[in-house]
């Protein structure tokens, strides 16, 4: 699968930050095993391009193809399909059932379209220093674990592109840097793409395309 | 392991108003059994009248009418006149009208020696198809001896009650066709004994109905008469009932036997009755559902964050209105055979009463009331579905 952005450009953006941009109005393709660092200061729209791909908002002209399928066309049941084993995603807002444990939380998603066991939840946890906290209610989290409880959410389907918007804003150095491998890993597996969206370049990304909004 | 129901059943705040859940159950319950039971008890009465009722056949009511005597009109001729047979011929409510011709000679009835039993009689005929009772033998042609009879059941029920006193026998259905009755039929031009035979009873009409052949020939032959001098006529009509009739035979001041049509009007009124339960059992279901909409619509939106963010994840909108509208599916399935039950035993109930007992019901529910189990079934499935689609694809 591969994603292209043609001269999407947001309804709201202001002329000069149109004509800065390195992606709006651009026509940009990433393929499946690729990986794309989007990196732009805060309000520049980071996460409205993220929610366009995963197709939350459609205030935006141009068109964003997945093959060859505009995305703006698919219905409401198709988009679930391709969330359920296409695209995966780490919102910046993180998104969870507060009402739920943490375990639930994660098991929610994965029993959708199985990747990995349920064991694997645990062994993730473990890996991001989570593991005491799987059967507390998520809202009783700290804002760095709920991030760690998105990122394993998102690695338990199977995807060709996983969108990460901010994911690491409320982790230190090294819950980033064991965030940053398991995710790493994970795409790996599923020779899939990964769209990462922050304010700033990271370290891990030394090698890859960076593309500044 | 399949995904069910029951994975996101703890995201789906079912809310904690518990008592409009349990009222809407119990007005869908209440308004369920209302509608069947009405429909059975609409049925039942239909049929239990319409075994009861020999004057209805073939969905058609026959009615005897005479003209209102009254001291002005008393003793002169109220027979009915050709004129007056075919205006009654030309209402739309009256179908067929058929004259009861009487005899116009005099006739003496005696039942030979083992019922030493002797009377006036009188004899009329009516086309055949008028007759509920119509034997095969039930024919005259001249110069048979012996004349068939159509003897009412009302009489013989008359002669029943009477008999004892008077020392005579009292008989049976079946041995009144073995009574011989000497007819001496006598007229200025002739006189002549003819054998009576009763051949069948006959529940629509209170006469002694001799064949149409017989009486046209003996009028002639007797008095020469061969005008039709009709007293009563007889009406067939899709409902005696039909104010239109009614007023029409009122405006000709005809009179109409009340009890005739008693039965029509007392199946019309309780029909009536049935109907309007079955339209307040209606309107009970309607007021339920909606309240169950309500509750689902609240259930939904007390929910919609969590059902959004389990869209955003990509739980499948339909499969979500699928598995919310299908948890409530045991409640209507349960609700539905409980009204079934419960007009099945209404049903049995009215089985035992004393006046249905005879009739010919049958044990179980009409076939109507299975359809309209089946069809609220699917239709409260089908308001189910779409309500919650509706809804989910508005949060969205």
């Amino acid at each position: 699968m591969q994603i292209q952005l043609r001269e999407v450009i947001p309804d709201y953006i202001e002329k000069e930050k149109r004509i800065a941009s390195q992606i709006w109005a651009q026509n940009i393709s990433i393929k499946k095993g690729e990986h794309l660092h989007i990196v732009a200061p805060s309000g520049s729209g980071k996460t409205s391009l993220i929610h366009f791909i995963y197709g939350l908002r459609k205030d935006y002209s141009g068109s964003i193809l997945y093959d060859d399928t505009n995305i703006k066309n698919v219905s409401i049941e198709r988009f679930s399909e391709f969330r359920q084993n296409k695209i995966s995603i780490i919102f910046q807002d993180l998104r969870l059932f507060e009402e739920r444990t943490v375990k639930e939380n994660i098991e929610i998603k994965r029993i959708l379209d199985p990747y990995h066991q349920p064991g694997k939840i645990t062994e993730m946890a473990e890996r991001l220093g989570i593991k005491n906290k799987l059967s507390q209610l998520a809202k009783t989290c700290s804002y760095g674990e709920q991030q760690r409880i998105a990122i394993i959410r998102a690695l338990m389907q199977p995807f060709d592109f996983l969108l990460l918007d901010e994911p690491y804003s409320h982790l230190d150095e090294t819950n980033r840097k064991k965030s940053m491998e398991l995710i790493y890993e994970e795409c790996a597996k599923r020779s899939a793409a990964m769209i990462f969206a922050d304010l700033k370049p990271l370290d891990f990304f030394k090698d890859e395309k960076i593309i500044y909004l | 392991m399949p995904l069910t129901y029951k994975n996101i059943e703890p995201l789906i705040v079912s809310g904690k108003n518990n008592f409009s859940k349990w009222l809407g159950y119990f007005g869908l319950g209440i308004g369920v059994l209302l509608l069947f039971v009405s429909m059975q008890m609409f049925v039942n009465i239909g049929q239990l009248l319409r075994e009861n009722n020999p004057r209805k056949s073939g969905g058609y009511d026959f009615i005897s009418i005479s003209k209102t005597i009254t001291n002005e009109n008393m003793g002169k001729d109220n027979s009915f006149t050709d004129a007056d047979l075919m205006k009654l011929k030309e209402q739309p409510t009256i179908s067929e009208v058929a004259p009861l011709i009487s005899n116009k000679f005099r006739v003496r009835g005696t039942a030979g020696d083992i019922i030493p039993f002797s009377t006036d009689l009188f004899l009329e005929s009516i086309d055949n198809n008028f007759i509920d009772t119509v034997p095969p033998t039930f024919t005259w042609q001249p110069g048979q001896t012996v004349v068939p009879i159509i003897f009412s059941s009302d009489f013989l029920e008359m002669y029943n009650v009477f008999a004892p006193a008077q020392g005579l026998p009292q008989l049976s259905a079946k041995t009144i066709s073995s009574v011989n009755i000497i007819l001496e039929c006598s007229g200025p031009y002739g006189a002549q004994n003819f054998k009576g035979n009763i051949v069948a009873l006959s529940d629509r009409i209170n006469s002694l109905l001799v064949p149409k052949s017989f009486m046209n020939w003996s009028n002639l032959h007797f008095m020469e008469d061969t005008a039709v001098h009709a007293s009563r006529v007889y009406i067939k009509t899709k409902d005696a009932n039909d104010p239109k009739l009614i007023s029409y035979l009122d405006q000709e001041n005809y009179h109409l036997n009340k009890d005739k049509v008693k039965f029509s009007r007392i199946k019309s009124i309780l029909q009536n009755i049935v109907s309007a339960l079955g339209v307040f059992g209606i309107l009970v279901i309607v007021l339920a559902l909606m309240l169950f909409s309500f509750y689902l619509q609240l259930m939904i939106a007390k929910s919609k964050d969590n059902l959004r963010l389990l869209l955003t994840l990509g739980y499948s909108p339909k499969w979500l209105a699928k598995s919310v509208a299908k948890t409530w599916l045991p409640v209507y399935l349960t609700i539905i055979i409980a009204a079934l039950i419960l007009t099945e035993i209404f049903h049995l109930l009215f089985m035992q009463l004393s006046f249905v007992k005879s009739a010919n019901l049958s044990y179980f529910p009409d076939w109507s009331v299975w359809i309209t189990a089946v069809f609220l079934f699917a239709l409260t499935i089908f308001i189910n579905l779409n309500l919650v689609r509706k809804e989910l694809i508005k949060i969205i």
